[in-house]
Order: structure tokens, then C-alpha cells, then sequence
């Protein structure tokens, strides 16, 4: 069990479940998913989103963006969201995060109404991320003093930095699943004296059909129990004293 | 040893993640907010360090909030944005409207290339109502403006149709201001 804070960083946490091609996917499928999901759901509306799809190829990279429409479900207090695409079932809880015990079961009813819509063959990807906005009442912060998750430079280095990006994928489960942490300052308009980063955690599964579909659900619990550790990992007290840890 | 990161300013971006990598912008779709991955900044030897926090905000358009940050991010390079928060909030409320403001913010651009863009919240004060405005200032008004208004309003209007959100283009006839004034 991780700990529990007053005020967590999370803007938004993401888990994704991107379905195999072999998984059956026609147009009638988002409406279906709506009649299962619209009680917790019922604020339905549309977007265009566009992806790029990279491929290595002889003559180098090649991308390709590819359209598509996606079905946006959102609470009656817009709070959470669930999302539909091809082959793609997203739920979303902004903030204030409803903490585990509230977004895990909208994960399961939106799986399970997804399971009970189409016949799900295969899992591409399931991901479970987290991104945390850390804002600090200072100019000129020390990232030691709040972050364990930080870029070293050496002595020969200006110590202050104009920006940075902290990228590292760590891997979990034999190289079945990689946590990609990300944490970079951001500006913040109208408010001198502050500084704020994003700490973007996303847990995935690296391996396309690495997890049985019967096994989904367990995955995504095993994946929250990789974030809460990575993300208590990349801070110090400092800052879980700014959360308010609730004991 | 300690690293320290100094307070930044709001970031001016200079260049895009396609310019970043040399691939002109238009060669993928013209003035809409960017859609690159990671794999594109890594490849690129051109990257400065304003534009980490596109790197940032480019991953995975599952996150609503990543997607508004990249629009915002988009929209502040070409508009004056009055309130970011409530902006940001509105566009959290009315989601839909993401696929609309870069066509209202190019539609404008076409029709007022002289203009300095401010974008705000309006909040009515009779009613519990608010939308997005776009103004448009000019240094000289003259009597094509509500015409050139009207042009680039239809280019978007349909756009809004059984939509819950609004984006209103208009003008305010005042100067343009501030450090972006044109």
C-alpha cells in the first residue's frame, strides 16, 4: 500500500488499452461502448486526432499521420473520461485524483464494458501514467532538496541551467514492461517566484501481447504498484511534505 | 553537488519540433499544433532548450491535459494570451473546442496578418455564461474590418456547430500591446 497525500501533484492520470489488430473493430463499436458506459459516463463528445506512425525503413525514418476519430465520455462533473478510438480504450482522471480506490474500479467497468462489447484478442499496449505537476514557491531551486530523480552534470558544467529534460525507461518484469519517467521544469505565467516541473510517469507494456487479456486488470494493479514506487523514488521529504501525507 | 534550475520566463518558442529537425512544417499539415515523437527530438542535433518543454508535452494525445498544454503552448506563439488559468480551465470544460482554436487563430491570422491576436475568457455578468474571445487588434481600423471579421469567422463557424464551447472572433478596436506588439 503507497502513501496517501492531502494534496497530490497528479493533474491527470492515464491508463490505456490499445487492442491488437486482430481484435474485430467497426464503427458501430464506440456507440455500442457508450449504451455500457453512459450512467457513469454520460457527457458524450467527439475529436479528430491525428498520430504519427514512425517506421525505420532502408531510406530512413518514414512517418505517416494518420487521422482518426475518438469518442470523449466524460462524468457529469467532467472529472473523468473515458476515451474510444480504434482499437483504443482510454480512461482519464483529472484533478483532483479521486486516488486509487476511485479511478481503479471506472478502469475495470470501462474493460469489462469493453469486453462484453467486442471480442478482445490481443493486447498491443496497456500503459497506467501519471503526470504530477510539482509547483515550488522559489526562483533558483536546488533539485536535491526536492527530487532524487534529477540530471547530473559534472563540476566543469555552469551549475544553473536554463533547462532540462530528465528522460530514463526503467524495465520491470523481465523486460516485459518499461516505466518511462520524464521530468523537466515548466514556465509558469503569471506567478514570479515560483517554479514548476512536470514528473510524467507512465508505466507501460513494452511488449506487445505480453499480457493475456484475462490478466489485463491484474497488470494494471501491478502497474500502480510500480508507479506509487518510482514515483516516491524520484522525490524527497521536502516534497512529501508539501503533499501532505495523510497517515 | 547541486543543480539548480532558475525561475523561467514564459517561453517564446523560436522553432517548432519539425523545424527542430529540419522537416518543414507545412510538408506535414500546416499550422496545426504539433504531433511529433520522441524519437523525432532525439534524432534531431538541433534542439534548444526552450523547446524541452515541447519535448515534454508532445507524448500521447490519451492525456487531455498534455493535449491542452500543447495547444496552449501553439496558441502562445501566435496569440496574446490574457488569462492562461481560465483558458486552460474552459478549454478542460468545453474539450471540444482543442480541434477548433487553431482554425479560428489561422483563420484570423489569414484575414489580419497586420494584427496582434489577445485571447481571453469572457465571462458575462448577467449569466452564469462564458466562452473563449479572440480579439483582434489593429494598429489602424478601417471600414474592412467587420467584413475581414466576418470572412474569417466563417471559416471556423461550422466548426462549432453542436459544440457546448464557443470561440467568438471579434475586436475590441483598441492598440495592440504589450512586448509581442507587433
Amino acid at each position: 500500500m503507497g502513501r496517501k497525500y492531502a494534496n497530490p501533484p497528479i493533474i491527470e492520470a492515464v491508463c490505456e488499452f490499445r487492442l491488437t489488430s486482430e481484435t474485430q473493430w467497426d464503427l458501430t463499436v464506440p456507440g455500442l461502448l457508450y449504451e455500457r458506459l453512459k450512467e457513469t459516463f454520460p457527457q458524450k463528445e467527439q475529436r479528430m486526432v491525428q498520430e504519427v506512425e514512425l517506421t525505420q525503413g532502408p531510406e530512413g525514418l518514414q512517418q505517416q499521420i494518420r487521422t482518426s476519430e475518438r469518442l470523449l465520455f466524460f462524468t457529469e462533473d467532467r472529472k473523468m473520461l473515458a476515451q474510444v478510438g480504434p482499437r483504443l480504450l482510454v480512461v482519464n482522471a483529472l484533478k483532483p485524483y479521486p486516488h486509487w480506490e476511485g479511478f481503479k474500479p471506472r478502469i475495470e467497468m470501462a474493460w469489462k464494458s469493453l469486453q462484453e462489447t467486442i471480442e478482445v484478442r490481443g493486447l498491443e499496449r496497456i500503459g497506467l501514467r501519471y503526470i504530477n505537476r510539482i509547483e515550488l514557491p522559489a526562483q533558483g531551486v536546488e533539485l536535491g532538496d526536492y527530487f532524487e530523480f534529477y540530471p547530473f552534470v559534472g563540476k566543469r558544467f555552469p551549475q544553473q541551467m536554463v533547462s532540462f529534460l530528465a528522460y530514463v525507461e526503467f524495465s520491470y518484469a523481465d523486460g516485459r514492461d518499461r516505466c518511462r519517467v520524464q521530468l523537466a521544469p515548466i514556465p509558469i505565467s503569471g506567478a514570479e517566484g515560483k517554479t514548476a516541473f512536470i514528473l510524467d510517469l507512465d508505466y507501460f507494456l513494452a511488449r506487445p501481447r505480453g499480457v493475456a487479456v484475462a490478466d489485463a486488470l491484474a497488470w494494471v494493479e501491478e502497474a500502480h504498484s510500480r508507479v506509487e514506487e518510482v514515483f516516491e523514488g524520484c522525490i524527497t521529504d521536502n516534497l512529501r511534505n508539501m503533499f501532505e501525507e495523510v497517515l | 553537488m547541486v543543480t539548480t534550475v532558475p525561475y523561467l520566463h514564459r517561453p517564446q518558442l523560436k522553432t517548432s519540433m519539425m523545424e527542430l529537425q529540419g522537416t518543414k512544417a507545412e510538408d506535414v499539415k500546416p499550422e496545426s499544433p504539433n504531433i511529433l515523437t520522441f524519437c523525432d527530438f532525439l534524432q534531431s542535433s538541433r534542439q534548444s532548450s526552450v523547446e524541452i518543454v515541447s519535448l515534454l508535452l508532445q507524448r500521447g494525445s490519451e492525456s487531455v491535459v498534455i493535449d491542452i498544454e500543447r495547444l496552449m503552448e501553439w496558441i502562445a506563439r501566435r496569440v496574446r494570451l490574457e488569462n492562461p488559468h481560465s483558458i486552460r480551465e474552459y478549454l478542460l470544460r468545453f474539450t471540444e473546442l482543442l480541434d477548433v482554436i487553431p482554425q479560428a487563430v489561422d483563420a484570423a491570422k489569414k484575414h489580419f496578418p497586420e494584427a496582434q491576436l489577445v485571447m481571453d475568457v469572457y465571462q458575462d455578468p448577467e449569466i452564469a455564461d462564458c466562452y473563449l474571445v479572440l480579439f483582434i487588434r489593429l494598429k489602424h481600423y478601417d471600414d474592412s474590418v467587420i467584413e475581414r471579421l466576418e470572412k474569417a469567422e466563417a471559416e471556423f463557424l461550422d466548426q462549432l456547430v453542436n459544440k457546448e464551447g464557443w470561440i467568438q472572433l471579434t475586436t475590441d478596436f483598441r492598440e495592440p500591446e504589450g512586448e509581442d506588439v507587433l
